[in-house]
């Protein structure tokens, strides 16, 4: 299984160019309540450029059961492992 | 690579951060960043981090005032019934690339038949374009498997909402309705297209629907099925995310529909390209000429490279024959160059093809700026084919308007590649589009022997030119549109009117349009002249008066003049005033009234110039063109 420290570090350089605006912490239990930017058009596209980059894919289920990024990074993690 | 990534787009540039970092700079200051810089770098091959910055670069140039900056502008509306909420920052970004800043306005959700069938006008703005994206739920009627009548039934439905679009489209916002092609459908048996009431079978035939309706001018296509199979179907849909978040494609295609979609609008707003410049040695034909003599290069005979360059040639030809003017630019010598041109069966293309034929050892940056200066096009208007990278990534330094596609190395993918840019993108094609090229030529040819001639008056009575004059009318009413709206350097006033203006001047006894054509010994150029003048007993005023760039010196605006002033005084009408709007593509003309006599009658304070002429006053001009004014002239 991939380092999920490694993973939330890619994730995290994602993030901070889609949502330019936003200067806050990226860690395990950030949502998008915490970012401004991140609405439900941005999801999407957050969503694509991180299967994109990790080269990973979720399934309908799996996105719809993430809590925070940490759910994110951990089904990452798998997949890659 | 796949067609995703648009790899007929030059590669990325090593420096490319750095100098978008200075186009944020300026941006970030509300300043207008260089046209040709952003669109250079707009238009590369960009991954995701780039493509997000070019978005944001766009929407910030969106901000700005249209007039400062110079990039074209489109207002595009959004309707679908599947939110196309992620279409607008691409199409920004896809927009700068092709020298277009397209700021889109999304309908509201679900507004399709209320847009098309109730007063209700979800956009309230007068827009471009209404870029319609359906479904096949969106147009189904209710079909059963094998009923022939009730598919027929079905389609009709689809047209008359088609037709509903594209006239709400029309009135409620003054522009035309693009809608898209619907991509295939899942495929059960072999036999879908032969099985009526198939989801397959329905979808062909509103496309093909669709297409009879653009042939007809009742609206205009983006073909997203023919992108769709391109992209692969597979890719094209995201079943996932269609069903979580409603939309029609997958977003990861949204840059490359993008692309195509702005392409639409390029061709829309005259920004296609109109010319092609080819190199020669290993672009026409394998090898070089001037080594390999011309038994020593390769083409046609059966061999599988050569075969790929006759093919190549043909397509090229295709593209002569849609408009295209063809241009030769090679770093040979002039005799050894045209051999293959007059001496080789092999090849399809000859030297009359050629409007400009320049083969020299001079820097290719140089020659392609004299063929652009004999045509009389703008760098923008050229396409630079040649398969050589460093002389196309010179090209790009020294001229960065020209466009230069990636067409790799190997003849067989030459002619994907450059349908794929869609530089060459058009509307439905009229016959005025088909002997553009021809009459490009001709001036070139023209050209030629006033050079040789040297009088300036000889010269004219030589070219034998022959010009109509005819009012606004049927046959003529598209091609009237299309000069309102592209022309800009030939235009006193640049004032834009749809196709149902054009129809209102017609009808309209107090207002007069004329429609010029002119042809000369080489070439029928078409239309290449409008005059709207509107009409009060005593005095007429010119609305607008715009021509061609593509015959300039040529007398016509002193023969439209004298013509005017015929009917004016056949009117009893006692003067004639005129006004110059200055916008900063129009200079050339901004002493126009001057040079026909006409006295200033007023400097307005935003610029524009009246000009007044007392009709009993008129001195008509010496001219070279004979006239024939066409039906009824009321006066």
């Amino acid at each position: 299984m991939a380092d999920t420290q490694t993973i939330l570090d890619k994730v995290t350089v994602i993030i901070r160019d889609l949502f330019d605006e936003y200067e806050g912490p990226v860690t395990m239990e950030t949502t998008a309540d915490d970012v401004p930017q991140w609405d439900s058009l941005s999801h999407v596209r957050l969503m694509v450029m991180i299967e994109m980059e990790l080269g990973v894919h979720f399934s309908t289920s799996e996105m719809q059961s993430f809590r925070n990024l940490g759910d994110l990074v951990e089904a990452a993690a798998k997949q890659s492992g | 690579m796949t067609y995703r990534d648009l790899p007929w787009r030059p590669p990325l540039a090593r420096d490319w951060a750095e100098r978008m970092a200075e186009i944020e700079a300026v941006l970030s200051d509300g300043r207008a960043p260089d046209y040709a810089t952003l669109k250079t770098l707009a238009n590369q091959q960009l991954g995701m981090r780039e493509e997000l910055r070019v978005e944001r670069a766009a929407k910030k140039l969106l901000k700005l005032d249209a007039s400062d900056q110079a990039f074209a502008p489109v207002s595009l509306g959004l309707l679908g019934n599947r939110t196309l909420s992620y279409l607008p920052d691409p199409l920004a970004a896809a927009g700068l690339a092709r020298g277009l800043a397209i700021a889109s306005f999304e309908a509201p959700y679900d507004s399709v038949a209320s847009f098309a069938f109730s007063p209700a006008d979800c956009f309230g703005r007068s827009l471009d374009a209404v870029l319609v994206v359906l479904d096949e739920t969106a147009f189904a009627g209710k079909r059963t498997l094998l009923d022939r009548a009730g598919e027929d039934a079905a389609i009709a439905d689809a047209e008359n909402l088609a037709d509903a679009l594209a006239e709400a489209a029309r009135q409620k916002t003054g522009c035309p309705a693009i809608i898209a092609t619907l991509p295939g459908a899942a495929q059960v048996s072999s036999a879908e297209l032969a099985t009526p009431g198939s989801s397959a079978r329905f979808r062909h035939r509103v496309n093909l629907m669709l297409a009879e309706g653009a042939m007809e001018g009742r609206w205009l296509l983006w073909d997203q099925a023919a992108l769709a199979s391109r992209v692969g179907l597979e890719t094209w849909l995201d079943p996932v995310r269609y069903h979580a978040a409603k939309i029609p494609f997958s977003v990861d295609v949204c840059p490359v529909a993008a692309d195509n979609i702005a392409s639409v609008l390029a061709a829309m707003k005259g920004k296609s390209a109109r010319g092609v410049i080819l190199d020669l040695d290993n672009t026409l034909w394998g090898g070089v000429i001037g080594d390999d003599g011309l038994a020593g290069i390769r083409l046609g005979q059966n061999s599988p490279e050569g075969e790929a360059f006759v093919a190549f040639q043909n397509f090229i030809l295709g593209l002569r024959e849609r408009g295209i003017v063809l241009a030769v630019c090679s770093k040979n010598t002039d005799e050894i160059a045209r051999e293959p041109f007059r001496s080789h069966s092999e090849m399809v293309l000859k030297e009359d093809h050629i409007a400009v034929f320049q083969a020299n050892w001079s820097d290719k940056a140089t020659n392609i700026k004299s063929i652009a200066e004999t045509l009389s096009l703008g760098l923008e208007s050229f396409v630079f084919i040649d398969d050589n990278a460093a002389e196309r990534e010179r090209v790009r330094q020294e001229l960065p308007l020209v466009s230069t596609i990636e067409i790799g190395d190997d003849p067989s993918f030459y002619i994907e590649r450059i349908a794929q840019s869609g530089q060459f993108d058009h509307l439905p094609l009229n016959t005025e589009d088909i002997s553009r090229a021809e009459s490009y030529g001709g001036r070139a040819a023209a050209a030629e022997i006033r050079a040789k001639i040297g009088n300036y008056e000889d010269y004219l009575t030589s070219l034998e030119m022959r010009m109509t004059i005819s009012p606004f009318d049927d046959v003529g009413r598209g091609r009237i549109t299309q000069l309102i709206n592209k022309s800009n350097q030939f235009n006193l006033t640049t004032r834009r009117y749809g196709e149902e203006d054009v129809r209102a001047i017609e009808e309209d006894p107090d207002q007069m349009g004329w429609q010029v054509r002119l042809q000369d010994k080489f070439a029928q150029h078409g239309m290449i002249g409008v005059v709207i003048v509107r009409k009060a007993p005593r005095e007429w005023s010119i609305d607008s008066w715009l021509q061609s760039c593509r015959v300039l010196e040529r007398g016509v605006e002193q023969c439209v003049m004298d013509r005017l002033f015929e009917a004016a005084r056949d009117a009893g009408v006692a003067r004639i005033t005129a006004l110059y709007v200055p916008t900063d593509r129009n200079k050339m003309v901004s002493d126009f009234y001057g040079r026909m006599g006409f006295e200033i009658a007023a400097r307005n304070d935003d610029g524009s110039v009246a000009y007044v002429y007392d009709v009993a006053a008129y001195a008509p001009h010496k001219t070279f063109i004979d006239v024939e004014m066409q039906e009824k002239m009321e006066a």
